[in-house]
């Protein structure tokens, strides 16, 4: 009886999704008629405690501030100051200028904490100045969306965030964990890019004109403001002087800091930013709502504590139980975003998790991984949208120069199994 | 009554704005404190309090920016006589549950006023205080979502929803 319910509440849930009804209002009707099924507890008194509780928690706090950041971020010049500093050096790995995109983009993802705002960023500059230079376009497309994602697994990250206040994991914790593995794909996706460029030499134009060394060190001084961006955020996270929401405020002082002595800040570009980030962090705290509520609401009908009794009473092994759920990802990455599916799932999915004795911070890891791929693949893609914005390309056609770099993304995930210490080993040392 | 409402919508968002600052100042005053040696009593609550009353008091004008995120796949699918369909479905059932939610944020806010609810944390706040933002953009927000749905039912397009692409580079 229990489950026909809860089959019923599922199918209803998917039926106002796909009704287009608003995701966070979506999951708030399906907590509430579930638990009007289930106790006789007054549902709406909960509800709102519920939700008070979930959006005034000083651990999410570093989520809007993190926000803000990158949105002053993306107002500065920094994208450029990256690519001509990077650029001069990369002129002799095979590939040349292709690696801007992949470097470019884990420089850029240390400082924020969303794919989409890595790839736009990053690829403002690339794209036209690859184009120009007659790098191919599908190389030059596909290394941009891949690396993209680096956005949600180098730290800092929105996901990381979501993850750690729903899985009651250390948000420190699991922002460190990510860097290594962010690292490992970056060092992935070059790897690719210099064997495809050794497989197809023709198609790789020639450098630009040879810089002496000096010029080149002079150059890089457009690194700097990024770096000193990075060793505020992260450094204060590692050494443990800051907790990730100071590390953020740190971040947002900073950026305007330096946007302000690029000379790009303004009152207007101080008031978009502001209004901006209010925005993108109002339309998440509504699905948070919503999914905090929807979890209050699975907790009284059981569903967590039983489908951790029946999958743990199908006796699994680990690997086919992640190898399940990175495909019920990829699959329900295809309609929802990667936040939605984050909140959506993990109060269901946890206990089974924790029952199968894996440690929650590399789940985090690999929820994280997970989700990227998500972003890279067709129909629903945040990554594959941004890029169709700024190349007029049709998404099929960017999801297919994709596919080489969302493999690697398996094998990532693959080597994260295999060898758990990449996520593991740095937390421990902290 | 159009231009009222639209004032309503943006006055909610620049006190939103307000908090979100707030939010700052308030993580900042924690990390100056500790450095200086003094303690800020609360302001890790406060920061808490600022970052509820952002986002609720942000509901209305994000939903008028086109910003809360659905599930369009059908929405756009169909042509426009599934789209205005769903449209006024949408927008129905998303008046009614936000009617629910600024009921019952309301009424904790009564509650918590009756009750004499304090905080637990160092702040010892009375709770109703930082939740009157709460209740008051969820009213705003169930305010903008009537207004969209009447706007709908006179097949009016409520607003100049700028395209997808130029948000979603934002999106995570």
């Amino acid at each position: 009886m229990d489950i026909l319910i809860t089959a019923v509440l599922i199918a209803f849930l998917f039926a106002l999704l796909a009704s287009a009804l608003w995701i966070g209002l979506a999951l708030l009707g399906v907590a509430w008629i579930g638990m009007e099924l289930f106790t006789s507890r007054p549902v709406g008194d909960a509800m709102a405690v519920t939700i008070w509780g979930s959006s005034s928690s000083w651990t999410l706090t570093a989520l809007p501030l993190f926000l803000w950041m990158g949105e002053i971020l993306f107002r500065t010049r920094l994208s450029e100051d990256m690519f001509r500093g990077l650029a001069p050096w990369l002129q002799k790995i095979p590939g040349r200028l292709l690696h801007t995109n992949i470097i470019g983009c884990t420089i850029f993802a240390a400082v924020s904490g969303s794919s989409a705002a890595t790839c736009a960023t990053i690829g403002k500059m690339t794209l036209p100045e690859l184009g120009r230079r007659g790098y191919p376009e599908d190389m030059t497309i596909g290394t941009l969306a891949g690396a993209g994602t680096l956005g949600l697994l180098i730290p800092p990250s929105i996901i990381m965030i979501v993850y750690g206040v729903t899985a009651e994991v250390s948000i420190t914790k699991l922002f460190i964990a990510g860097v290594l593995p962010g690292l490992l794909l970056a060092g992935l996706f070059m790897g690719y890019t210099v064997i495809w460029s050794l497989l197809n030499p023709g198609r790789i134009p020639p450098p630009d004109a040879p810089m002496t060394f000096l010029q080149k060190v002079s150059t890089s001084r457009h690194l700097i403001g990024p770096v000193a961006l990075i060793a505020l955020v992260l450094g204060s996270i590692y050494v443990g002087i800051a907790t990730a929401t100071e590390a953020a405020a740190l971040g947002v002082v900073g950026s305007l800091a330096l946007s302000w002595m690029q000379g790009s800040m303004s009152r207007k570009v101080f008031a978009e930013s502001l209004m901006g980030a209010t925005r993108l962090y109002c339309m998440i705290a509504l699905i948070l709502a919503g999914a905090a509520f929807l979890t209050l609401s699975m907790g009284y009908i059981g569903l967590p504590r039983h489908l951790a009794e029946f999958i743990t009473g199908l006796g699994l092994a680990p690997f086919w139980l992640l190898f399940a759920l990175m495909v019920f990802f990829i699959v329900l990455g295809c309609f929802l975003d990667g936040i939605s599916m984050v909140v959506l799932t993990m109060g269901v999915i946890l206990p089974t998790i924790q029952k199968a004795g894996i440690d929650l911070v590399w789940f985090g890891i690999f929820i994280v991984l997970v989700v990227e791929m998500a972003q890279i693949t067709p129909p629903v893609g945040f990554n594959l949208f941004v890029l169709q914005g700024m190349t007029k390309k049709q998404i099929p056609w960017i999801a297919r120069v994709t596919m080489p770099l969302f493999f690697l993304m398996v094998a990532a995930v693959g080597l994260l199994y295999f060898f758990p210490a990449i996520v593991t080993w740095l937390p421990s040392r902290m | 009554m159009r231009k009222a409402l639209d004032t309503l919508y943006d006055a909610a968002a620049w006190a939103a704005a307000f908090f979100m600052v707030g939010v700052l100042v308030m993580v900042l005053a924690s990390v100056v404190g500790r450095l200086a040696g003094f303690n800020l009593r609360g302001s890790d609550a406060y920061a808490g309090y600022s970052m509820a009353a952002a986002a609720f008091l942000a509901l209305a004008h994000t939903l008028k920016r086109g910003e809360h995120i659905r599930v369009n796949l059908f929405l756009e699918r169909f042509g426009p006589k599934v789209t205005h369909a769903l449209e006024l479905w949408s927008h129905a059932a998303g008046t009614f549950f936000c009617a629910v939610l600024a009921v019952f944020c309301a009424r904790l806010v009564w509650q918590s006023w009756t009750f004499n609810d304090v905080s637990q944390g160092n702040d010892a706040t009375p709770l109703w205080i930082p939740q009157i933002a709460m209740a008051a953009g969820a009213i705003v927000l169930f305010v903008a979502m009537a207004d969209d749905f009447v706007l709908h039912l006179r097949r009016r397009h409520p607003h100049a929803t700028k395209k997808a692409e130029t948000e979603m580079k934002h999106m995570e």
